[in-house]
């Protein structure tokens, strides 16, 4: 259909008989596609909010490790060339923080009391810099220091089942290679994540400490920081170019397949709702336009009687929906457009929502939640108002085109 | 006067019509036998339910026949395509219908220019349509839409958009029936010079006997079937007309 063709003023012009019910369907057509621009938004937002909780919560947006490790996730295994490793990491495009750890399991005891813990030794600075639940959690004491001996940070839940307090020593014992070692520590910190399940993770002594212990020199892992999640590509090239044979890096998703498959279960979910939205706007501009098609009959009777074709009367009914679909994509991101602006300057404080007392959700996640805006937001809009319309509009173009002319001009002759 | 010339438009044999209706069959035409040539200024005639705008939709590929040989142009209407048929009638056929049925968002101009646009025609549209307007004495009107309009003046934006396409044969159902008797006067001068001048054939479906008076040839349809098909004297027609 040519710009300025009688067929193209028809189909504009048609929509002014109505105006009311045009403004209608582009209200409607807009107002429903903010709403899922806002949905796509927030679930950006929330997604990115997730992802960088759990990489600076121990596990990195991704993670160097000795090449055996995501089969066997052997704590004994250890980066290969830790020196050259770590010139390498330092210039990984788009870093923020890394910390460097080693794992063994082990059980430490205080009189008689006895308790299993995962232990890591750990680079404090860097471990403090990359590693929220420190930062953030209540720490009663104060964190490892640099090459400091013999000194532990534990968290609340362990200190309670060990019976406790600072300055208290544990007796430790820790697999190594081929033996079993043990080494007095002093606790030094205490901390309160909100969370048991954290708090019994939380058991750090220095990655000197933990070479010296259990005779394994070097480190198990490297978790990166990046700025942006969508950055790990880049990076994970950038380490694997570099870095020397027998490592290998891994991201967050294989490090925290559950977690993982939250995040995915997330993403679909707001999807499907944004899809549910979309479907009921669909819905109803398919009732404006099936009802303006069956206003017309006569006129499509006499289009077909003059010779138009079918694709040609399809053609233009859709042409009424691309210029309805266009109306809702300014409304779209005129509304969804301002919400999602807010959300992502302002943002939206959850801690109204929270309890008023430390919680896991405090430490693990920001009390405030900011959604995504930028220039994707138009596309998305034209993109959701013109697909959402032209689907819309199908079976009442169909029906356009299949007026039977004899029948239409019969009954309104 | 222009001479009928032998080139057969239409030609009917033993045409059928049945519309069936919540299992209620009704025979709309039962046999219809007859030949539309070149040039002819034919109306049909009868009571209603006759079966006037039947033949008409049949002819103008509009309807299907249920039974019987209908060719128009030469061609099988039967056997041709949806966009066969289509093409016919954008091409060879023009329709006058008593609802006017002009599109009400497009001007008087545009109404008639959206068929020459169906046609592909690009060079000269605008003067194409402008001339059809004006051989219809609405030059003037033309960029009127059709609420600004009398009635007479739009069945002629009709008229002049069933010949802009240039036409061979223009089918016209109760052209005149909306009309008073000047408007209908005027638009019957109108056609009938078209078909002097232009040779364009006109079949009109009527019971106005102001139509009849211009027809050269009136065929009589009741119940379905031809009941009388008169071809008029020149003498007679001069002193009706």
């Amino acid at each position: 259909m040519r710009l300025g063709s009688v067929a193209l003023k028809y189909a504009t012009r048609s929509l002014t008989r109505h105006s009311r019910r045009t403004i209608l369907s582009m209200v409607g057509t807009g107002i429903g596609c903010a709403m899922a621009l806002v949905a796509l938004s927030w679930m950006d937002g929330a997604i990115r909010m997730q992802v960088r909780a759990i990489a600076e919560s121990g596990a990195g947006h991704i993670r160097m490790v000795h090449r055996n490790w995501p089969e066997t996730q052997e704590d004994t295994l250890r980066l290969q060339g830790l020196e050259e490793v770590l010139a390498t990491v330092a210039e990984t495009p788009h870093l923020e923080h890394y910390s460097v750890r080693a794992h063994a399991k082990g059980l430490l005891a205080f009189g008689t009391r006895t308790a299993p813990a995962a232990i890591t030794g750990v680079l404090p600075k860097h471990e403090m810099a990359a590693n929220r639940i420190l930062r953030r959690g209540a720490l009663e004491g104060r964190y490892l220091e640099e090459d400091e001996e013999g000194a532990v940070v534990i968290g609340r839940t362990l200190a309670r089942r060990l019976d406790v307090m600072l300055d208290d020593a544990l007796y430790a014992t820790l697999s190594g290679k081929d033996d079993i070692h043990s080494a007095m520590l002093r606790i030094v910190g205490i901390l309160d994540t909100g969370s048991q399940e954290l708090d019994l993770a939380v058991c750090h002594i220095t990655l000197a400490d933990m070479q010296e212990i259990t005779g394994i020199p070097g480190a198990g892992e490297i978790s990166l920081v990046l700025s942006e999640e969508r950055h790990s590509a880049e990076a994970k090239a950038h380490l694997t170019e570099t870095m020397p044979a027998d490592n290998t890096v891994i991201t967050w998703r294989e490090v925290n397949p559950s977690l993982a498959a939250n995040v995915d279960s997330d993403t679909a979910f707001m999807r499907l709702m944004a899809l549910i939205v979309i479907v009921v706007v669909a819905l109803g501009i398919m009732s404006a336009q099936l009802t303006a098609v069956l206003e017309r009959r006569a006129e499509f009777a006499m289009l077909s009687a003059l010779g138009m074709k079918t694709r040609q009367i399809v053609s233009m009914v859709m042409m009424e929906a691309v210029v309805i679909g266009l109306g809702g994509a300014v409304v779209a991101l005129g509304v969804g457009g301002s919400v999602s602006y807010y959300l992502a300057t302002r943002g939206m404080d959850l801690s109204r929502w929270l309890d008023d007392d430390l919680g896991f959700a405090d430490v693990l996640f920001d009390p405030y939640l900011y959604g995504s805006f930028g220039v994707w937001l138009i596309g998305y809009a034209l993109a959701i108002a013109m697909a959402t319309t032209i689907f819309a509009t199908l079976y009442p173009a169909w029906k356009a085109a299949q007026v039977m002319p004899a029948d239409a001009l019969r009954t309104t002759g | 006067m222009t001479a009928t010339t032998d080139e057969v438009l239409v030609k009917a044999q033993n045409v059928t019509k049945v519309y069936h209706t919540d299992e209620v069959a009704t025979h709309a035409l039962r046999g219809i036998t007859t030949e539309v040539t070149a040039g002819e200024f034919l109306a049909i005639v009868g009571p209603s339910g006759s079966g006037k705008t039947t033949l008409l939709n049949l002819i103008g590929a509009l309807d299907a026949v249920t039974d019987g040989h209908l060719e128009v142009m030469g061609h099988n209407v039967a056997r041709m395509s949806k966009r066969q048929r289509a093409d016919m009638r954008l091409n060879q056929l023009g329709f006058v219908f008593q609802a006017y049925n002009l599109f009400p968002v497009l001007t008087a101009q545009e109404n008639v220019e959206f068929v020459l646009e169906l046609q592909g025609v690009t060079d000269n549209r605008t003067e194409r349509a402008r001339e059809a307007l004006d051989q219809l004495g609405l030059l003037d009107f033309a960029d009127r839409r059709p609420t600004q309009m009398s009635g007479g003046q739009q069945q002629r934006v009709a008229v002049a958009r069933a010949i802009a396409s240039r036409p061979r044969l223009v089918l016209a159902d109760e052209p005149s029936a909306n009309l008073d008797g000047e408007n209908a006067r005027i638009l019957l001068d109108m056609m009938h010079e078209l078909n002097e001048q232009a040779g364009i054939t006109f079949v009109f479906s009527t019971h106005d006997p102001r139509v009849i008076a211009y027809a050269r040839r009136v065929i009589t349809l009741v119940d379905g079937k031809i009941d009388t098909d008169v071809v008029k004297e020149r003498e007679a027609m001069a002193e009706q007309t």
